[in-house]
Protein backbone atom coordinates (compact mmCIF):
# COMPACT_ATOMS: atom_id res chain seq x y z
CA UNK A 1 0.00 0.00 0.00
CA UNK A 2 1.37 3.45 -0.93
CA UNK A 3 1.30 6.15 1.37
CA UNK A 4 -1.87 7.54 2.59
CA UNK A 5 -3.34 10.46 0.16
CA UNK A 6 -4.62 12.58 2.85
CA UNK A 7 -3.07 13.16 6.38
CA UNK A 8 -3.92 15.29 9.23
CA UNK A 9 -0.91 16.95 11.11
CA UNK A 10 -0.82 19.98 13.01
CA UNK A 11 -4.31 22.03 12.33
CA UNK A 12 -4.23 21.08 8.17
CA UNK A 13 -4.58 18.22 6.30
CA UNK A 14 -1.37 17.19 3.85
CA UNK A 15 -2.25 16.40 0.23
CA UNK A 16 0.36 13.60 -0.72
CA UNK A 17 -0.71 12.10 -3.92
CA UNK A 18 1.43 9.95 -6.11
CA UNK A 19 2.27 10.26 -9.34
CA UNK A 20 -0.22 8.21 -10.94
CA UNK A 21 -2.85 9.51 -8.28
CA UNK A 22 -1.46 12.88 -9.45
CA UNK A 23 -2.19 12.36 -13.25
CA UNK A 24 -5.92 10.73 -12.93
CA UNK A 25 -7.09 13.95 -10.63
CA UNK A 26 -5.79 16.20 -13.00
CA UNK A 27 -7.41 14.39 -16.43
CA UNK A 28 -10.27 14.41 -14.11
CA UNK A 29 -10.94 17.89 -13.02
CA UNK A 30 -10.59 18.58 -16.70
CA UNK A 31 -13.68 16.00 -17.71
CA UNK A 32 -15.45 17.51 -14.89
CA UNK A 33 -14.88 21.22 -16.13
CA UNK A 34 -16.27 20.01 -19.18
CA UNK A 35 -19.60 18.65 -18.03
CA UNK A 36 -20.14 21.47 -15.71
CA UNK A 37 -20.24 24.28 -18.59
CA UNK A 38 -22.89 21.41 -20.26
CA UNK A 39 -26.15 22.52 -19.36
CA UNK A 40 -28.19 19.59 -21.20
CA UNK A 41 -26.34 17.06 -18.96
CA UNK A 42 -28.05 15.11 -16.45
CA UNK A 43 -25.30 14.85 -13.83
CA UNK A 44 -25.32 18.78 -13.89
CA UNK A 45 -29.41 18.43 -12.46
CA UNK A 46 -27.79 16.11 -10.11
CA UNK A 47 -25.43 18.72 -9.01
CA UNK A 48 -28.72 21.11 -8.90
CA UNK A 49 -31.89 19.30 -7.40
CA UNK A 50 -34.56 21.65 -6.82
CA UNK A 51 -35.36 23.11 -3.29
CA UNK A 52 -39.02 23.27 -3.52
CA UNK A 53 -39.78 20.05 -5.70
CA UNK A 54 -43.83 20.67 -5.44
CA UNK A 55 -44.55 24.49 -5.61
CA UNK A 56 -43.08 26.16 -9.33
CA UNK A 57 -42.65 29.04 -8.22
CA UNK A 58 -40.52 29.20 -5.09
CA UNK A 59 -38.33 27.05 -7.11
CA UNK A 60 -37.66 29.54 -9.63
CA UNK A 61 -36.91 32.46 -7.27
CA UNK A 62 -34.50 30.01 -5.57
CA UNK A 63 -32.55 28.44 -8.91
CA UNK A 64 -32.58 32.66 -10.23
CA UNK A 65 -31.15 33.00 -6.30
CA UNK A 66 -28.54 30.58 -5.98
CA UNK A 67 -27.74 28.64 -9.16
CA UNK A 68 -25.18 31.41 -10.54
CA UNK A 69 -23.19 31.04 -7.39
CA UNK A 70 -23.16 27.61 -7.12
CA UNK A 71 -21.80 27.14 -10.77
CA UNK A 72 -18.82 29.96 -9.36
CA UNK A 73 -18.15 27.56 -6.21
CA UNK A 74 -17.68 24.76 -7.88
CA UNK A 75 -14.91 26.17 -10.44
CA UNK A 76 -13.47 28.36 -7.88
CA UNK A 77 -13.39 24.27 -5.91
CA UNK A 78 -11.91 23.20 -8.71
CA UNK A 79 -9.28 25.24 -9.24
CA UNK A 80 -8.53 25.09 -5.44
CA UNK A 81 -8.05 21.20 -5.90
CA UNK A 82 -5.74 21.82 -9.33
CA UNK A 83 -3.26 23.99 -7.18
CA UNK A 84 -2.83 21.62 -4.65
CA UNK A 85 -2.59 18.05 -6.42
CA UNK A 86 0.96 17.90 -6.72
CA UNK A 87 1.06 18.73 -2.62
CA UNK A 88 -0.48 21.03 -0.73
CA UNK A 89 -1.38 21.71 3.06
CA UNK A 90 -4.70 22.34 2.89
CA UNK A 91 -6.55 24.99 5.46
CA UNK A 92 -10.22 24.68 6.47
CA UNK A 93 -10.93 26.32 2.88
CA UNK A 94 -9.38 24.45 1.14
CA UNK A 95 -10.62 20.84 2.52
CA UNK A 96 -13.98 22.58 2.29
CA UNK A 97 -13.06 22.96 -1.79
CA UNK A 98 -11.45 19.33 -2.36
CA UNK A 99 -14.15 17.81 -0.50
CA UNK A 100 -17.00 19.56 -2.67
CA UNK A 101 -14.66 18.70 -5.53
CA UNK A 102 -14.23 14.98 -5.06
CA UNK A 103 -17.78 14.37 -4.35
CA UNK A 104 -19.09 16.11 -6.83
CA UNK A 105 -16.84 14.39 -9.63
CA UNK A 106 -17.96 11.63 -7.50
CA UNK A 107 -21.90 11.98 -8.16
CA UNK A 108 -21.39 13.17 -11.54
CA UNK A 109 -19.57 9.43 -12.34
CA UNK A 110 -22.22 8.06 -10.15
CA UNK A 111 -25.08 9.42 -12.79
CA UNK A 112 -23.52 8.08 -15.86
CA UNK A 113 -23.27 4.50 -14.19
CA UNK A 114 -26.39 4.96 -13.43
CA UNK A 115 -25.63 4.26 -9.62
CA UNK A 116 -29.22 6.64 -9.04
CA UNK A 117 -31.25 4.17 -10.88
CA UNK A 118 -29.60 0.63 -9.44
CA UNK A 119 -27.46 1.07 -6.79
CA UNK A 120 -23.42 -0.08 -7.04
CA UNK A 121 -24.01 -3.95 -6.83
CA UNK A 122 -23.80 -4.09 -11.04
CA UNK A 123 -20.71 -2.45 -10.76
CA UNK A 124 -18.76 -4.91 -8.77
CA UNK A 125 -16.40 -7.26 -10.67
CA UNK A 126 -16.88 -5.83 -13.95
CA UNK A 127 -15.39 -8.05 -17.01
CA UNK A 128 -12.45 -5.51 -18.19
CA UNK A 129 -14.03 -5.64 -22.40
CA UNK A 130 -17.27 -4.01 -20.33
CA UNK A 131 -16.96 -0.22 -21.29
CA UNK A 132 -17.94 0.48 -18.00
CA UNK A 133 -15.18 -1.20 -16.22
CA UNK A 134 -12.52 1.92 -16.47
CA UNK A 135 -15.22 4.66 -15.22
CA UNK A 136 -16.35 2.06 -12.30
CA UNK A 137 -12.62 1.91 -11.09
CA UNK A 138 -12.86 5.09 -11.03
CA UNK A 139 -15.51 5.45 -9.00
CA UNK A 140 -14.37 3.14 -6.51
CA UNK A 141 -11.04 5.17 -6.23
CA UNK A 142 -12.80 8.34 -6.00
CA UNK A 143 -14.74 6.75 -2.94
CA UNK A 144 -11.55 5.61 -1.69
CA UNK A 145 -10.10 9.24 -1.64
CA UNK A 146 -13.22 10.86 0.26
CA UNK A 147 -13.21 8.26 2.85
CA UNK A 148 -9.59 9.16 3.42
CA UNK A 149 -9.91 12.81 3.38
CA UNK A 150 -12.88 13.22 5.49
CA UNK A 151 -10.96 10.81 7.81
CA UNK A 152 -8.44 12.98 8.32
CA UNK A 153 -10.48 16.41 8.08
CA UNK A 154 -12.77 15.24 10.64
CA UNK A 155 -9.66 14.86 13.03
CA UNK A 156 -10.29 19.47 12.78
CA UNK A 157 -13.75 18.93 14.61
CA UNK A 158 -13.56 20.44 18.20
CA UNK A 159 -16.17 18.11 19.86
CA UNK A 160 -16.20 14.25 18.39
CA UNK B 1 -36.00 -2.07 7.67
CA UNK B 2 -37.07 -1.00 11.01
CA UNK B 3 -36.48 2.66 11.83
CA UNK B 4 -33.73 2.94 14.67
CA UNK B 5 -35.05 4.02 17.74
CA UNK B 6 -34.47 7.77 18.01
CA UNK B 7 -34.01 9.57 21.59
CA UNK B 8 -36.09 12.63 21.85
CA UNK B 9 -33.51 15.60 21.45
CA UNK B 10 -34.88 18.31 23.64
CA UNK B 11 -32.57 20.94 21.56
CA UNK B 12 -33.97 19.47 18.75
CA UNK B 13 -37.78 20.29 19.23
CA UNK B 14 -37.26 24.07 21.34
CA UNK B 15 -35.28 24.98 17.74
CA UNK B 16 -38.23 24.01 15.95
CA UNK B 17 -40.82 25.46 18.36
CA UNK B 18 -38.85 28.98 18.13
CA UNK B 19 -37.47 29.40 14.89
CA UNK B 20 -40.48 28.87 12.45
CA UNK B 21 -42.02 26.94 10.16
CA UNK B 22 -39.48 25.48 7.32
CA UNK B 23 -38.15 22.31 7.88
CA UNK B 24 -34.39 21.23 5.71
CA UNK B 25 -35.18 17.58 4.48
CA UNK B 26 -32.30 15.63 3.36
CA UNK B 27 -33.34 12.35 1.03
CA UNK B 28 -31.28 9.11 0.52
CA UNK B 29 -29.53 8.77 -2.33
CA UNK B 30 -27.75 5.69 -3.74
CA UNK B 31 -24.20 7.53 -4.25
CA UNK B 32 -23.11 9.44 -1.42
CA UNK B 33 -21.02 7.93 1.17
CA UNK B 34 -22.80 7.60 5.14
CA UNK B 35 -19.39 9.04 6.27
CA UNK B 36 -19.23 12.26 3.76
CA UNK B 37 -22.94 12.40 4.47
CA UNK B 38 -21.99 12.53 8.15
CA UNK B 39 -19.49 14.85 7.88
CA UNK B 40 -21.05 17.11 6.33
CA UNK B 41 -23.39 17.29 8.95
CA UNK B 42 -20.80 18.24 11.33
CA UNK B 43 -18.89 20.80 9.23
CA UNK B 44 -22.40 23.05 8.00
CA UNK B 45 -24.06 22.58 11.92
CA UNK B 46 -21.82 21.89 14.07
CA UNK B 47 -23.96 18.89 15.22
CA UNK B 48 -21.60 16.25 17.39
CA UNK B 49 -20.55 13.05 15.81
CA UNK B 50 -23.48 11.15 17.91
CA UNK B 51 -25.95 13.31 16.05
CA UNK B 52 -24.78 13.96 13.07
CA UNK B 53 -24.25 10.26 12.59
CA UNK B 54 -27.71 9.57 14.06
CA UNK B 55 -28.99 11.78 11.65
CA UNK B 56 -27.36 9.95 8.44
CA UNK B 57 -28.75 6.70 9.54
CA UNK B 58 -32.29 8.31 9.51
CA UNK B 59 -31.78 9.38 6.21
CA UNK B 60 -30.15 5.99 5.54
CA UNK B 61 -32.85 3.82 6.76
CA UNK B 62 -36.30 5.96 6.51
CA UNK B 63 -35.11 7.54 3.60
CA UNK B 64 -35.14 11.05 4.82
CA UNK B 65 -35.12 13.23 7.68
CA UNK B 66 -35.10 16.84 8.91
CA UNK B 67 -31.78 18.19 9.50
CA UNK B 68 -32.50 21.55 10.32
CA UNK B 69 -35.36 24.24 10.81
CA UNK B 70 -36.22 28.17 10.74
CA UNK B 71 -37.22 30.74 9.30
CA UNK B 72 -36.76 30.53 5.08
CA UNK B 73 -34.41 32.56 4.47
CA UNK B 74 -32.42 30.28 7.37
CA UNK B 75 -33.54 27.01 5.82
CA UNK B 76 -32.95 27.95 2.18
CA UNK B 77 -29.12 28.91 3.15
CA UNK B 78 -28.69 25.73 4.59
CA UNK B 79 -30.48 23.67 1.75
CA UNK B 80 -28.17 26.19 -0.99
CA UNK B 81 -24.75 24.71 1.73
CA UNK B 82 -25.87 21.08 1.50
CA UNK B 83 -26.52 21.31 -2.50
CA UNK B 84 -23.15 22.91 -2.91
CA UNK B 85 -21.49 19.66 -0.93
CA UNK B 86 -23.98 17.47 -3.25
CA UNK B 87 -26.50 16.42 -0.42
CA UNK B 88 -29.98 15.88 -1.72
CA UNK B 89 -31.61 18.41 0.03
CA UNK B 90 -35.61 20.40 -0.31
CA UNK B 91 -37.36 22.17 2.14
CA UNK B 92 -40.45 22.05 3.14
CA UNK B 93 -43.58 24.41 5.32
CA UNK B 94 -44.58 22.75 8.35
Amino acid sequence: MDQPPFRWANGVVIVDLGVNEQKILDLLLSLYLQVLKADEDPAVWRLHPPAHPNDSTAEAVYRAMVDDDLSAQRLEAIQTVRAGIAGRELDDDDVSAWIRTLNGLRLVLGVRLEVDVHGHDHLVDLPLEDSRSSPAAVYDWLGFMLEELVGSASQGFANS
Amino acid sequence: MAPAIVRPDLDERSEVRTHGPWKVIVWDDPINLMSFVTYVFRRLFGYSKAKAHRLMMQVHTEGRAVVSSGPLEKAELDVVRLHEHGLWATLEQD
